[in-house]
């Protein structure tokens, strides 16, 4: 018996080695929900696994820290030694463009706040700003089938599992394990994240995750004509890690999925850089938060917002003048509202056609006379009948009576027209060119339309 | 084939090395496999955990001594990654097993050995993992196979260059 071990010891090693290795494969293996048994490499891990893992970072890490920041002295060596050239007018120019940004910035936090409340309005959670911390990568998984780099980050930075990663370009991953200093980051181009997308124009969702040659791209679609390449691809938001909206890439191909009849996949080319990550953004809230810059710049936003809206109000007044001074339809002279608000007439009496300016009721604007009145002259029905065909014998527009003797005077002479003559009652609030002119007869002065 | 095979007893010489050195090789061997990908991106295509491995297995010419350090290396290497420990684990280790069942067979002083040692147990090494992903963990992971070639052919000219190298911190009886 002896001897057997001694003859089969390298191969009895081997079979232990290989066999304890399965075992803890088969403990990091959950059962699905068909009652299929798969590793899903967003499942979280063990406590003897991410111990393992923790060593790991433990031995790497610091290796990795200390080249990332020798390489940065020596890059600051450079900057701040050889690289001085003209740097003064550069500050000036950047100083002109930070000026100009910040309020270009004030003027969008101002529409993203209004975003904001439209969003509340509809019950979306989502947020527009978001608090990010700023992360440098200093590390690869070293394996081309595992898309999944480090940061130096960590828990102490505030980071957590499953925090979006991002840069100004797009996204970038998840954060997948958080260690005291440093954080892992799962890419999307690795061929087991997954994040909800949307195609932008053709609102097609689907699933983002990578593929063996380290592209994302978007699985899970049934075959669909419309998509074509050059699509732009956002983050559907429905997946809890990512925000809605933000940008993803561009579609590059469509290719036919091997594994299923009538689906496919759609290749995309990301907007971020995955190959040649430097800073990236973790987001640690989506809870919306104005910073005291962010502040100041709304406040500087709005007062010049103010001063926008007094050069809009002056511009107003102005053409308000202009439209006093020039001929128009409306009667000058027609009942102003009263300054108290009651309704103009006269001796105090309503308007007779009801029409107030304040109160919320509209002025109804009142009807000109004509200065020639016939028989299809509203009103002058009257004096179409038979017998009574000549033109004294028609009611002067405007009359008190239509047996008035001033009516036989045509009106063109001596009661031209009703918009010369004020309306009693009208108070303080006539019209400045009709207190000028002179005063009319009273009877010109009632309404048409009074039986 | 009497090139290769082992015909003396300096052949079978069993190489010695110091302690710390297995250390620091297998630490810098991580942290430049973690490090290069970030510079040379998509160009990167070496395995050098499992080159050294293989140089190790091969000098040593234990292949218990070949199993554990792959098998260490295999570990930590999967832990840096986001897939499932054990992975690498399992690879190196029958890579470091089988580089050392050859090293005690045949002349691994010869540079056409190493190189066709390196090719070999590269390809093997990814099959091993496509199987366990595949089926043992029951992944849909679909594999890049020029992608593989061309890393072979790159830790066979990597081992080129190591193995010399590491030959010069042999420890002389």
């Amino acid at each position: 018996m002896e001897s057997f071990f001694v003859r089969y010891r390298n191969l009895l090693v081997l079979l232990v080695l290989l066999l304890a290795q399965i075992i803890g494969l088969a403990m990091q293996v959950r059962r699905t929900v068909a009652g299929r048994m798969v590793f899903s490499g967003d499942a979280s891990d063990g406590s003897g696994v991410r111990l393992i893992r923790l060593w790991a970072n433990w031995v790497v890490s610091p290796p990795e820290r200390a080249l990332q920041s020798s390489k940065t002295g020596v890059g600051s060596i450079w900057s701040n030694y050889f690289d001085l050239l003209h740097v003064r007018q550069e500050n000036k120019d950047l100083q002109a463009t930070v000026d100009r940004l910040r309020l270009e910035q004030a003027a969008l936090l101002e529409d993203a706040r209004q975003g904001q409340r439209l969003q509340a309005l509809q019950g979306f959670q989502q947020k527009y700003l978001y608090t990010t911390v700023i992360a440098q990568v200093i590390g690869t998984s070293g394996s081309d089938q595992s898309r999944v780099f480090y940061i130096d980050k960590g828990r102490d930075d505030g980071l957590a599992r499953d925090m979006a990663v991002i840069t100004p370009d797009g996204i970038v991953g998840k954060v997948r394990e958080v260690f005291p200093h440093t954080a892992q980051v799962l890419g999307i181009n690795d061929q087991s994240s997954g994040a909800g997308v949307i195609l932008e124009s053709t609102r097609i969702r689907g699933i983002l995750r990578g593929n063996a040659f380290g592209q994302p791209q978007v699985v899970n679609i049934l075959a669909d004509q419309r998509i074509k390449p050059g699509e732009r691809v956002l983050t559907a938001g429905g997946d809890q890690i990512f925000p809605r909206g933000l940008s993803v890439g561009t579609v590059q191909k469509v290719v036919n999925d091997p594994d299923r009849d009538g689906f496919i996949e759609v290749v995309i080319k990301p907007d971020a850089h995955l190959d040649s990550l430097d800073e990236v953004m973790v987001i640690t809230s989506t809870q919306p938060r104005f910073s005291d810059a962010q502040m100041k710049d709304l406040a500087v936003s709005q007062d010049l917002k103010g001063a926008e809206a007094a050069a809009l109000a002056d511009q107003q007044r102005a053409s308000q003048v202009m439209a006093e001074r020039l001929p128009g339809l409306t009667d000058p002279n027609a009942t102003p509202p009263a300054a108290n608000g009651a309704p103009a007439g006269s001796n105090g009496a309503p308007a007779p056609n009801g029409a107030t300016a304040s109160g919320g009721v509209t002025v109804v604007p009142k009807i000109l006379p004509p200065q020639h009145a016939d028989r299809f002259t509203p009103g002058g029905a009257q004096a179409s009948v038979p017998g009574a065909g000549t033109q004294k014998s028609a009611p002067a527009p405007g009359s008190n009576s239509p047996n008035s003797p001033s009516s036989g005077t045509p009106p063109s002479e001596k009661s031209p027209a009703p918009k010369k003559t004020a309306q009693p009652g009208a108070g303080s609030n006539a019209a400045p060119k009709a207190a000028s002119k002179p005063e009319a007869e009273p009877h010109s002065a009632q309404p048409q339309e009074k039986p | 084939m009497a090139v290769t095979m082992v015909s003396s007893r300096r052949d079978l010489e069993i190489h010695r090395y110091p302690a710390a050195l297995y250390l620091v090789v297998m630490l810098v061997a991580l942290v430049v496999q973690a490090l290069l990908p970030r510079i040379l991106q998509d160009r990167f295509w070496f395995d050098i955990p499992l080159v050294i491995t293989i140089y190790f297995a091969l000098a040593r010419r234990s292949p218990i001594a070949g199993m554990l350090l792959g098998g260490v290396m295999g570990v930590f290497q999967d832990a840096l990654t986001g897939h499932a420990i054990g992975i690498y684990g399992i690879g190196k280790t029958i890579a470091g097993y089988l580089a050392a069942s050859v090293g005690v067979r045949i002349d691994v002083q010869n540079t056409i050995i190493r190189v066709m040692l390196n090719f070999s147990l590269t390809v093997l090494c990814n099959a091993i993992y496509l199987f366990i992903y595949r089926v043992l963990l029951g992944m849909e992971f679909s594999w890049n196979w020029p992608n593989t070639l061309i890393q072979a052919v790159a830790n066979s000219i990597l081992a080129l260059f190591t193995f010399p190298l590491l030959d010069r911190f042999q420890v002389k009886d």
